[in-house]
């Protein structure tokens, strides 16, 4: 088939029109702003609403409205347009409404940089608004896997009924690399529970507000039985030359590139490293973690952030083996002084 | 002390790299910099893509400065911003009798920039305005969509298109037969623009065999800005 070749951005856009996505609100920001203008492109062309919010705030609660009206509907932004989200994304998550929230990231805090990071890991994993919950967070590592997971993220949302967001950092969103166009998504799935206009049945209400505490409580004990049976299922992890490692890298997005550039490298100096690349960032893939554990001597975490995923993995090693961390923000660090590091991790560990 | 562009002869040159995002313009002007410069006399390359500081020539400034070309872009604290920075001394390179080169962003966008320098332009004693396409790119696979972008390219520019530059590639998954396919919709969108195709980049691992195929036309290509964990 007949490949082209499309930045990041475009070919998550294109992904998530050939997912029947068909409503788009934002307001555009470094680097993310390809999407929107992609829709915008695109949308009269086969139909669709593109809209440019007056700000996030608006972008994300229209989300909320078209979701709850049975709509396949995303929006995209960066760091601090993502943080002005989060109000709506914690009310997306209580009343369950599908949506794909996409954030193609710099580095902050504050208005920080435009230059790729991986520093809202956190934000993105533990639920960055107010209350009990999680979101799905996937985090593609090549301009194939932005169209792929694309597509994936609307089929996750609408299973699970639950805002699935993909992570990418801004260099995945600007770089380009040939990709083989999917099939169009032909079957959805049913929606009984929105609101298409009551006609003939009892109305359906979408509401998040639960003033009764026990209604309260019910509502958090659904939501957490639903992560549960989310965290039992779709775990996801791609693993490479993990069976001997004695050093094994974690690294997600682009950093899992740089590093499998460097595990060649540093291999062919006679130390064993593998790699485990987290695909689903939550649920976190602890299970895999786990399991490479029992032969892995040490870990490292690397990072495009000050440290913020070595949690997780800390977690899921539970103090069996060291997780050590190194990471760089505003600079992405590259396959040369990731080898340097591994390479020195090995001697003090004597494993050379 | 620096000659201005008067009457008389002038040797001076300005090519500016126009297209669609993504379409290869700053690997282009990059690659025909260095080979102008590797010749004789400062050469002038203004890094114009204000639109996101993601694979822009000021990434690789000292090296190229290094190599004697004189690089006009945002600076200091824009210097990796994504504001509509115009680097001031613009104007005043384009009033010298000097070898230049124009690196805009992509789309109408970019254009604007050429169409705010588009009368200091028209002061110069000659110019080329290419139109630089890689026929795998979205909205560059038709001859409609390539139109749409000519016409307000152009518009926006206010200046008309000199060349096409053909740059057809799927980066490392490119072949011979991608570029071959690819360069022959190039011509064919040329034909139908009445502009002439005055050159063919390829990537320098496939210079030798293609060299007697396209000859002159041919000119090949380092990527300065592809990330080497990509490659």
């Amino acid at each position: 088939m007949d490949k082209v070749l499309m930045k990041g951005n475009e070919a998550l856009a294109e992904g998530a029109v050939r997912a029947g996505c068909r409503a788009y609100f934002g307001y555009p920001i470094t680097p993310s702003s390809e999407i929107a203008e992609y829709m915008a492109r695109k949308y009269p062309k086969i139909g669709g609403t593109f809209l440019q919010a007056e700000s996030e705030l608006a972008a994300i609660n229209m989300v909320y409205g078209a979701a709850a009206a049975g709509a396949r509907v995303m929006t995209a932004s960066s760091g601090p347009g993502i943080s002005l989200k989060q109000e709506g994304i914690s009310f997306l998550a209580e009343a369950e409404l599908p949506c794909v929230i996409v954030n193609i990231s710099r580095g902050g805090p504050g208005l920080g940089g435009i230059q790729p990071a991986q520093s809202d890991y956190f934000q993105a994993t533990r639920g960055g608004g107010h209350g009990d919950y999680h979101i799905m967070v996937l985090a593609p590592a090549g301009v194939q896997e932005m169209m792929d997971l694309a597509i994936e993220a609307f089929e996750l949302a609408d299973k699970y009924r639950i805002p699935v967001m993909i992570m990418a950092e801004g260099t995945l969103g600007q770089m380009m690399e040939p990709v083989v166009l999917r099939e169009q998504v032909a079957e959805f799935y049913n929606k009984p529970w929105a609101t298409t206009g009551c006609k003939n049945r009892k109305p359906n209400i979408i509401n998040t507000l639960h003033l009764s505490p026990d209604v309260l409580e019910q509502r958090n004990v659904h939501l957490q039985n639903k992560y549960i049976n989310i965290k039992l299922r779709e775990k996801r992890a791609e693993t490479y030359m993990t069976e001997d490692a004695d050093i094994v890298v974690v690294a997600f997005g682009i950093m899992a590139r740089v590093a499998r550039k460097s595990i060649m490298e540093v291999r062919k100096q006679g130390v064993k490293v593998g790699l485990i690349r987290p695909i689903t960032l939550w649920p976190f893939p602890d299970d895999v973690v786990e399991k490479v554990s029992d032969t892995a001597k040490i870990f490292l975490s690397l990072e495009i952030s000050m440290g913020q995923m070595v949690e997780d993995i800390k977690l899921a090693v539970n103090g069996r083996r060291p997780v050590d961390f190194y990471g760089r923000i505003g600079i992405t660090p590259n396959p040369e002084e990731v080898s340097k590091r591994l390479l020195m991790l090995a001697a003090e560990e004597g494993l050379r | 002390m620096r000659k201005q562009v008067c009457e008389g002869i002038s040797l001076a040159s300005l090519s500016i790299y126009a297209g669609g995002y993504g379409s290869g313009k700053t690997e282009v002007a990059l690659n025909f910099a260095l080979e102008k410069a590797a010749g004789a006399g400062e050469v002038v390359l203004a890094d114009l893509d204000f639109v996101n500081p993601y694979f822009v020539s000021r990434e690789v400034k000292a090296d190229i400065e290094q190599k004697g070309i004189k690089l006009i872009a945002p600076s200091g604290e824009f210097f990796l911003g994504d504001v509509p920075n115009v680097p001031a001394e613009i104007i005043g390179f384009l009033r010298q009798d000097n070898d230049m080169l124009l690196d805009l962003a992509g789309d109408e966008i970019g254009a604007l920039m050429l169409g705010y320098l588009s009368r200091y332009v028209a002061l110069r004693p000659n110019y080329d305005l290419y139109l630089v396409l890689n026929p795998y790119r979205p909205f560059a696979m038709d001859l409609h969509s390539i139109k749409e972008l000519k016409v307000l390219l152009e518009d926006t520019a206010n200046l008309k298109f000199t060349g096409i530059i053909s740059n057809p590639n799927l980066v490392e998954e490119t072949d011979i037969d991608v570029i071959r396919k690819g360069h022959q919709k190039v011509l064919s969108f040329a034909k139908s623009f009445g502009i002439p195709v005055k050159y063919l980049t390829v990537e320098e691992r496939f210079y030798d065999q293609l060299f007697p195929e396209y000859r002159a036309m041919l000119k090949k290509l380092k990527l300065y800005l592809r990330p080497d964990w990509l490659q």
